[in-house]
């Protein structure tokens, strides 16, 4: 007994050395763990609470790998390997199992499993139609919008627009009235200086003045709100994937990945100088779908 | 006390068997490398995300219903907010330890995918996947889809600006897949993008559906490892039939325990004083808003840049539409994870012929046309990272977004082949060489003869593995 408490005393000053820093580590949490405690009931703060966290779980760590490293003596062990397979005869030995097991009885009753199979193929068929419950047939759903003939241009907070409402050079996100915030049916309205629109006659005929121009403010790309609008180069920009539409020129694609132009929104003014839709986009709005180009 | 546990032992031995299992447990033997503990810290991390998981589920309200925020964070007081993003902010800024438990979840959610990365290339460029490990590859795969899977899903949750967008892009991107796309994204959303549904879809995909799949295969993961035992680097003493190292108990344990003390201590350290995801910055998401710039976490980087990078082709098949979304977010990845996942199968069969069962790792060196081929996979990762940032490159370097992605555009056609063969060649360089690469040593070594004068001595090979 004496003698084993003497060999644990010859220690040396590598481990001494583990031994001291190790419970200068454990010191170290102890007291941040009593800090973690002062901090949490005096109300809490998350830079502090980090940090003693830290030093509570670092310095158990740091004292494990100490212990690990320095004080348990490596000893290098080798484990032989076993071989993983059954080997032939195993095999061999399965496979008769089978044969003379598994396979007579099912050949004994061949009507009975083909029946067994299908009514388990209708009962698979059967479990997965509830998945169809999960979301409505997409229809049309995806070429329309709330924009009509005779929509009202409204901002997000419903507030009516204008022939002024937008000063030149200015733009402005606009809804159908009813329908403020709808994802689909937002649209930027611009105003350009006449005379720059470069539009073929029936489309032109849906720019009020040849200057209040709308097209939808969802990228054709991959749907992101086409944010950002340069009056310098009269582009639209989308911050998501940085497609570029040429304003002046149908919203057309000239620079990023996007394929398509942005829908234009045909406009017409009403009675009272109000803008209002001459109809639905031109096309569908947002990224591409498979049957995107059916009726 | 030994009398307790003495006969509890003997209790379940009894009953279970558990002796001679857990005597064989103990001395099961560890490589002693480092690069073995990757795998651990990918696990440690899961453990930390299961934990701080669980407490944020107390407070988090998967509905998009509106509410008016009335909460301490001034800027936002009197706004209408989803129930969401409401129970978000309420937990960073009214429960006591809730950011700090909500850095840390975020932080670890990176470190874990990064873990899991980094696992993974040490398994391919050492072969680790060969004969007989093929079956483990396929479950590491399924884990890090899973792992992709629970980060995108988990960094949707809090129904903020720029989380909302993410959505709306996947949206998008599902809605490419020819075919059935409308059809897959209309089940998956519960209708036209915002359908109320999809956030509370979202957490249960979260908490329950993609954490059973993934903490069971962690399981299997482990089960099969332990039954084909580790592999091992070439060195004295180790064969093809044995595993050299440290056992179970005393030394491993020890290792694992510290190093998830130390790993869950630098998440603390990050969750407390490195700021992520301020869900509050952001403001919450409205269809019609969108932030600029806008950089996903880490992991879904390459996917945005791939996006960024693609080129505008739609293409018009009998009336039907495929996207311009689909080269770069469905083709693309589907072709570089499918090889992947698939390379097990494929190096051997138009490569190396080799069908014999390895316990003895490759360097990476050892194989260099694999070795060449995952470096010129992962350049072409990196370079759709780096243009998952270009506009943030763009103004820290005064440069327009049209140039980097015309350059990254080129770059991506020219720089994985050179990678390819650089590599091949640094590979073949080493053997001949036998130096260890970073350990290489240059100019001449003296000797002082007996005469007194000196004479050049060879250079010792330092090419011995640990």
């Amino acid at each position: 007994m004496d003698v084993d408490r003497d060999r644990e005393r010859e220690l040396t000053a590598d481990q001494r050395r583990a031994e001291r820093a190790a419970a200068v580590a454990f010191t170290v949490a102890i007291l941040a763990g009593i800090g973690l405690f002062v901090v949490y009931f005096a109300g809490g703060q998350t830079q502090l609470e980090g940090v003693l966290f830290c030093l509570v779980l670092g310095g158990l760590g740091v004292g494990v790998a100490l212990w690990a490293n320095h004080l348990l003596g490596a000893h290098e062990a080798v484990e032989e390997r076993h071989e993983l397979t059954s080997g032939a005869e195993g095999r061999e030995a399965f496979g008769h199992a089978l044969a003379e097991e598994v396979g007579p009885t099912l050949a004994r009753r061949s009507l009975l499993v083909k029946l067994l199979a299908g009514a388990g193929g209708a009962l698979g068929l059967a479990l997965l139609l509830p998945v169809l419950s999960l979301g409505p047939a997409p229809g049309n759903t995806l070429k329309r919008t709330s924009w009509q003939r005779g929509s009202r241009l409204v901002d997000e907070t419903g507030r009516r627009i204008t022939l002024n409402s937008v000063p030149e050079d200015g733009f402005i996100t606009v809804f159908p009235e009813g329908h403020e915030g709808e994802a689909d049916a937002q649209a930027l309205l611009i105003h350009v200086p006449k005379g720059l629109l470069q539009l073929p006659p029936e489309k032109l005929a849906g720019v009020p003045e040849g200057t209040q121009v709308a097209y939808s403010k969802i990228c054709t790309h991959a749907g992101c709100p086409v944010g950002l609008y340069r009056a310098t180069t009269r582009s639209l920009l989308c911050p998501c994937h940085q497609s570029q539409f040429n304003v002046l020129d149908g919203a057309k694609p000239f620079f990023g990945p996007a394929a398509r132009p942005l829908p234009q929104l045909p406009l017409g003014v009403d009675a009272q100088g109000a803008l209002i839709a001459l109809g639905d986009f031109d096309a569908p709005v947002g990224p591409a779908f498979w049957d995107r180009g059916k009726k | 006390m030994s009398m307790v546990i003495e006969r509890s032992l003997k209790y379940l031995d009894e009953r279970l068997g558990t002796a001679s299992f857990a005597r064989r447990a103990l001395r099961k033997v560890f490589p002693d490398h480092w690069s073995f503990l990757l795998g651990e810290i990918a696990l440690f991390c899961l453990v930390v995300l299961v934990f701080t998981g669980t407490f944020m589920t107390f407070f988090y309200n998967p509905s998009v219903r509106e509410v008016v925020y009335d909460g301490p964070y001034k800027p936002l007081q009197g706004q209408e907010v989803s129930a969401a993003y409401d129970s978000v902010l309420r937990l960073s800024f009214e429960v006591r330890a809730g950011l700090l438990m909500r850095q840390v979840h975020h932080w670890a959610a990176l470190v874990f995918i990064a873990a899991i990365v980094i696992h993974l290339c040490r398994i391919f460029f050492t072969g680790a996947f060969r004969r007989p490990r093929e079956v483990n590859w396929l479950i590491g795969m399924a884990l890090l889809f899973l792992a992709l899977g629970e980060g995108f899903t988990g960094y949707s949750l809090p129904d903020d600006l720029l989380s909302g967008i993410g959505l709306r892009i996947f949206y998008s991107v599902t809605l490419a897949i020819p075919v059935i796309g409308t059809w897959v994204t209309f089940l998956l959303f519960g209708g036209e993008f915002p359908a109320g549904d999809i956030i509370s879809r979202l957490f249960v995909f979260h908490i329950m559906l993609l954490p059973a799949l993934l903490i069971g295969l962690v399981v299997l993961h482990i089960f099969v490892l332990v039954l084909q035992k580790h592999t091992q680097y070439p060195g004295r003493g180790r064969t093809q039939r044995n595993v050299v190292g440290k056992r179970l108990w005393p030394e491993q344990t020890f290792k694992s325990i510290a190093l998830l003390l130390l790993t869950t201590a630098v998440l603390a350290l990050l969750g407390g004083l490195a700021q992520i995801n301020p869900v509050w910055q952001y403001g919450q998401f409205r269809p019609f808003d969108v932030t600029s710039p806008a950089q996903p976490d880490w992991y879904i980087g390459f996917l945005d840049g791939a996006l960024r990078l693609g080129p505008p082709w739609d293409l018009n098949l009998f009336g039907y539409t495929i996207s311009e979304v689909f080269w770069p977010a469905i083709l693309f990845p589907g072709i570089a994870f499918g090889v992947l996942t698939l390379w097990p199968w494929i190096e051997r069969r138009f490569f190396t012929k080799d069908y014999a069962e390895h316990h003895l790792l490759d360097r990476p060196r050892d194989a260099p046309a694999r070795t060449a081929t995952g470096t010129a996979g992962l350049m072409v990762f990196f370079i759709m990272f780096l243009e998952g940032g270009n506009d943030i490159f763009g103004v820290l370097l005064n440069v327009s977004v049209e140039a980097i992605t015309r350059t990254l555009q080129w770059s991506l056609l020219v720089a994985p082949v050179v990678t390819w063969l650089v590599t091949f060649w640094v590979c073949r360089s080493l053997q001949r060489s036998r130096a260890h690469p970073a350990r290489i040593t240059a100019g001449l070594r003296l000797r002082r003869t007996a005469a007194g004068g000196y004479e050049t001595a060879p250079l010792e090979p330092t090419s011995n593995p640990e």
